[in-house]
């Protein structure tokens, strides 16, 4: 818990626990997304009937953004990704020993959630941008203007700051507690806080999205 | 020597003040926001389902500001 396998790229440092897990997850949404759009048809067999549905839950939590369709891939990719990142910990993968560390979620790793943060960073940016031109942060030569000017430089820094600890620090809190809970009792005690965590890996992936969303939506709307 | 073991024993107390502070700033905002849910769920109660989920999303917003706090105690702890 919260230590890392490090190895050295070059002069780049790795954590390749947090690598393996990442693949791991990755694969999952892949593979998961491959067998689920096979063979798509206008009458839905029973697995597109599943995709349906989700990609449903998606263009359904846009549906307040202007061209909220554009967006669901990003949002997609995050809430999958996230979900079964976080729902990885509780495998019970730590059994295989490494030579420092344990692979657990990959999201406990700062890295990892800061990664996500800063493309969500750049994401709404580029579409504040391509919406609104120079507008998206710059609002006239007022007082007000160049107030909301520095909330703006300002709001560039802890926007992905929040959301990176946020998801970072839920999940190290909950392999945190549910070690505790181990070494108080190893027998049956854990169990309820691991399922409280499967909520929490739900929870953090929806909140990741729904503020990803509210961002895009401040980015891409008209000024009042 | 005894400078820092003096620096040491004060980042405990820091720690259990970070972890508390905030543990009590997120139970006072998660007891609004549990209070404002219930008295629009029993106003209206076929709103429950939309207040529902932006309730949850707010409890999450709220609690993760007493992780917060966790954090700077771990940090303290383990980053001596």
């Amino acid at each position: 818990m919260g230590e890392h396998w490090v190895g050295f790229i070059g002069s780049l440092h790795v954590h390749w626990d947090t690598l393996i897990t990442m693949w791991i997850a990755m694969a999952f949404v892949i593979i998961l997304s491959f067998v689920l759009t096979r063979n798509l048809n206008i009458k839905p067999d029973k697995t597109q009937t599943i995709a349906e549905s989700i990609l449903r839950f998606f263009t359904g939590s846009l549906a307040g953004v202007k061209n909220g369709e554009k967006h669901v891939p990003l949002i997609a990719s995050l809430f999958l990704f996230i979900l079964f990142a976080n729902l990885m910990g509780q495998l019970p993968l730590k059994l295989i020993r490494l030579q420092q560390g344990e692979l657990a979620s990959p999201t406990n790793d700062i890295n990892m959630t800061a990664a996500m943060a800063v493309i969500v960073l750049f994401y709404y940016l580029y579409h504040g941008f391509k919406e609104k031109g120079i507008h998206a942060i710059w609002h006239g030569f007022s007082v007000s203007g160049i107030i909301m000017f520095f909330v703006e430089l300002l709001e560039m820094i802890t926007r992905p700051l929040s959301l990176a600890i946020r998801l970072f620090a839920n999940i190290l809190a909950g392999e945190i507690l549910v070690m505790v809970m181990v070494s108080i009792c190893a027998i049956a005690l854990p169990i309820p806080f691991m399922l409280f965590e499967i909520f929490v890996a739900f929870l953090q992936a929806f909140v990741f999205m729904m503020l990803t969303i509210a961002y895009v939506s401040s980015a891409v709307s008209e000024e009042q | 020597m005894e400078e820092t073991k003096t620096i040491s024993d004060l980042m405990y107390i820091g720690a259990g003040l970070a972890v508390g502070l905030a543990a009590m700033g997120a139970g006072i905002g998660l007891g609004i926001a549990t209070k404002g849910f219930m008295e629009g769920a029993a106003r209206q109660p076929e709103l429950i389902d939309n207040l529902q989920s932006k309730f949850i999303l707010g409890a999450a917003l709220a609690e993760a500001c007493g992780i917060y706090g966790l954090l700077v105690a771990l940090i303290l702890f383990f980053m001596r």
